[in-house]
């Protein structure tokens, strides 16, 4: 086709011209691309900071904490009738140790679990749960707090210290206990256990892409399955393959997990079903992890959830989110504001180079055009000419600019920029109290810093947008010119120099 | 030269008039014909109430000197340009009343203008230019090169057609230019000192060319010029001077 043919030979032999327009929108499409490359890089790595928190898909975390009420004393007389209430339901029969039934100089060796800082609620609430509009997927997990006691009992009268303390008692709950029968050769350890439901790895506490050795759990098959985490298989001198004991059962360590910065570090992982059947909490559970449909669902859901389960707190990832800090956050900031401001910027400067470039070769080409036109070329034909024309120096430029952004963000990834997070402690009010009533090693977020390396990456459709970006530039630039051409008066034809 | 037959070029108008009532049938008419540039007291009046007819089949100089107003002229017969006042009428149609659309089409179908310095396209090989006319007409491309092969034929350059501009002779890129003239088959040929930019001989081979398109096709040929031999070689020669006719001179036949 004639025009095509014309087009191209223009471009081809006005080489210079056409790279120089080309560049001009490619350095534009190149800095979209890094902008928004490491942008995504940004996003991933605070993604990355911000995964173990909750787990992968988990939009909010339920619980219900133990609310300590006004008087600031803090313990057990802090907290309001009906949860002292549900705690002495739920530690009095099988959780509390039975000291009575110890006899001196008798060989024990006992787990004892209890809730650990939050109550615990029936599995049954994750059904009511999931039937709220726009959640996409529930799932429960239990953390307990296992104290371990073994040994010979020693002779000492042990009821004594547990009447003056008072079972339940204000001052130290079970410590004074443990510390009486610290004098004699009873050992006593408390290690954490989350049950997780392993059927929705990305909603469960520990997630496979947590495991640094070892695999996660299976869907079906053992039930005796344990994960450790990284600071206990040490501690405890675990790895995987070795067995470690739980309420009477021998559990297999299949998997040794990091303990993620922010996350919900247990000590030990088991499969919920059996943590609930070993430890007597049946069909209970303290955590409901749920999944919007959307991200723009997580505010309303979390508020339904919170007026419809009474007694509840909602974690949303957006809270978790906040207490991230750190140079990765001051990055991720100084991208979204600048970033987008940058990209504008850019993309003004590239189009308004490749119209006055056009605009100059439209000047240049003032007798050229003339001609067409004294020879009865149509304004359409000519701002079709010359639109063809910058079309051409677009696509030219989007792909230049794609390659040389996809370059650039090959160059960021390559020096490895690492930024650091910081994860501060959640704020300790409700659950800094519930922690502090039991002074047992609880579940806890993992609070400090932790550097990210970032990855900048090039979506296909961050490219494609790209290319689209150079092209409307091109035409854009084109419209311009070629309106000017348009308006140009066939008698420059006859102009004698050029 | 080479000796290459010329086929008869005429539009069906022109060649309508040629075969029937011939040279009295008028392609111009133009009577008062004024054209102002600017206003006030800068206005400078390059036309001055020009009364001009041009027959089908004449081949007309029109000779004056620099500012005598006739690039002007050129300019108006091309309908590259309105006049500012007066009537300019092509076969019969007033260009005054006619929009911008009409004038495009007219100077396509009817109207094709010979430049002094070719006005080919650079990029473009000699057939691509003479294909620049015709490629807003709606054959297929076979048709187009077929025509174009034709058109390059009657200048005598077929051999010449995947050559660019910069690698012809002063003569040959006019004669593209020409060929590219005729490709819609003209009723007017309009030539702005078509061998100004040229030597002498590649100059004679031009004006031989321009001769033979009158002599066998009744091709209408309107062209401005400097040269004296130029001029003799036409049929007729309008002097301009200071925006008027100075002299109107027809030879007689032969």
């Amino acid at each position: 086709m004639f025009f095509f043919k014309y087009i191209l030979s223009e471009l081809r032999r006005r080489r210079g011209r056409t790279i120089l327009t080309a560049l001009g929108l490619a350095v534009g499409v190149a800095l979209v691309v890094m902008v928004n490359g490491l942008s995504t890089g940004l996003d991933n790595a605070q993604a990355t900071v911000l995964k173990p928190l909750t787990g992968i898909g988990t939009d909010m975390s339920v619980s219900r904490p133990l609310k300590v009420t006004t008087n600031g004393k803090g313990g057990f007389a802090a907290l309001s009738k009906s949860q002292q209430e549900q705690l002495r339901s739920e530690v009095g029969p099988g959780g509390g140790v039975n000291f009575a039934s110890l006899k001196a100089g008798s060989k024990v060796d006992t787990d004892t679990f209890r809730a650990s800082g939050n109550l615990t609620f029936s599995a049954t609430k994750l059904t009511s749960l999931s039937k709220i509009s726009d959640v996409q997927a529930v799932a429960g997990s239990l953390t307990l707090t296992d104290t371990h006691i073994s040994g010979t009992v020693p002779k000492i009268k042990i009821t004594q210290s547990r009447t003056s303390g008072g079972r339940h008692g204000g001052g130290g709950g079970f410590g004074p206990a443990s510390g009486a029968l610290n004098g004699g050769s009873l050992t006593t350890a408390s290690t954490s256990v989350t049950g997780v439901d392993q059927t929705q790895p990305t909603l469960a506490a520990v997630t496979p892409s947590q495991i640094t050795k070892g695999s996660y759990f299976t869907s079906g098959g053992n039930a005796y399955e344990a994960i450790v985490s990284t600071g206990y298989a040490n501690s405890a001198n675990l790895s995987v393959g070795s067995k470690i004991t739980l309420g009477g059962k021998t559990f297999d360590v299949i998997g040794i997990s990091s303990a993620p910065l922010g996350g919900t570090a247990s000590d030990i992982y088991v499969k919920l079903a059996t943590l609930q059947k070993v430890s007597g909490y049946t069909g209970q559970i303290d955590t409901a992890e749920v999944e919007a449909a959307s991200a723009s669902d997580v505010t309303a859901v979390a508020a339904t959830i919170s007026k419809d389960f009474t007694g509840s707190s909602v974690t949303t990832a957006s809270d978790l989110a906040s207490r991230v800090s750190g140079s990765l956050t001051d990055a991720k900031s100084l991208s979204s504001k600048l970033g987008t401001a940058l990209e504008i910027i850019a993309l003004i400067a590239a189009v308004l180079i490749a119209s006055l470039l056009t605009l100059a070769s439209v000047a240049k080409r003032t007798r050229e055009i003339g001609t067409l036109k004294a020879i009865g070329w149509s304004r359409w034909q000519v701002v079709r000419q010359i639109c063809g024309e910058a079309l051409g120096q677009g696509v030219a430029g989007g792909v230049i600019g794609v390659l040389l952004g996809v370059g650039g963000i090959a160059a960021i990834d390559a020096l490895g920029w690492t930024l650091k997070a910081t994860v501060a402690s959640p704020a300790a009010a409700a659950g800094g109290g519930g922690g502090g009533f039991f002074g047992q090693a609880a579940a806890a977020i993992t609070s400090g810093t932790t550097a990210v390396k970032i990855n900048a990456t090039a979506s296909i459709e961050l490219i494609a947008i790209a290319v689209g970006l150079a092209i409307l530039g091109g035409l854009v630039s084109g419209a311009i010119g070629g309106l000017r051409a348009a308006r140009l008066r066939p008698a420059a034809a006859l102009r004698t120099v050029e | 030269m080479p000796s290459t037959t010329l086929e008869p070029l005429p539009t069906p108008t022109a060649s309508d008039l040629a075969e029937g009532t011939a040279t009295l049938e008028s392609i111009y008419g133009l009577s008062g014909v004024t054209k102002t540039y600017g206003s006030g007291a800068t206005a400078v009046c390059a036309l001055d109430s020009i009364d001009l007819t041009v027959s089908a089949g004449e081949f007309l100089a029109i000779v004056g000197a620099s500012g005598s107003g006739k690039t002007t002229l050129l300019q108006l017969l091309g309908a590259l340009d309105r006049p500012t006042t007066g009537r300019i009428e092509l076969l019969g149609r007033d260009l005054t009343s006619l929009g911008e659309r009409e004038l495009t089409r007219l100077r396509r179908d009817t109207i094709g203008f010979v430049f002094q310095q070719f006005n080919l396209i650079p990029t473009l090989s000699a057939a691509d230019n003479v294909e620049v006319a015709i490629a807003t007409r709606h054959e297929s491309s076979a048709q187009r090169a077929e025509r174009v092969a034709e058109l390059l034929g009657s200048v005598g350059l077929a051999h010449r057609a995947q050559h660019l501009p910069s690698q012809l002779s002063g003569g040959e890129q006019q004669r593209v230019a020409i060929a590219r003239a005729l490709a819609n088959r003209p009723a007017v040929l309009l030539a702005d000192e078509p061998t100004g930019n040229l030597d002498t001989a590649s100059g004679s081979e031009i004006l031989e060319l321009l001769e033979r398109l009158v002599a066998e096709g009744n091709q209408t040929i309107v062209l401005i010029t400097h040269e004296p031999r130029i001029a003799e070689a036409a049929q007729r020669t309008i002097s301009l001077k200071d925006g008027r006719i100075l002299s109107d001179t027809q030879p007689g036949p032969g």
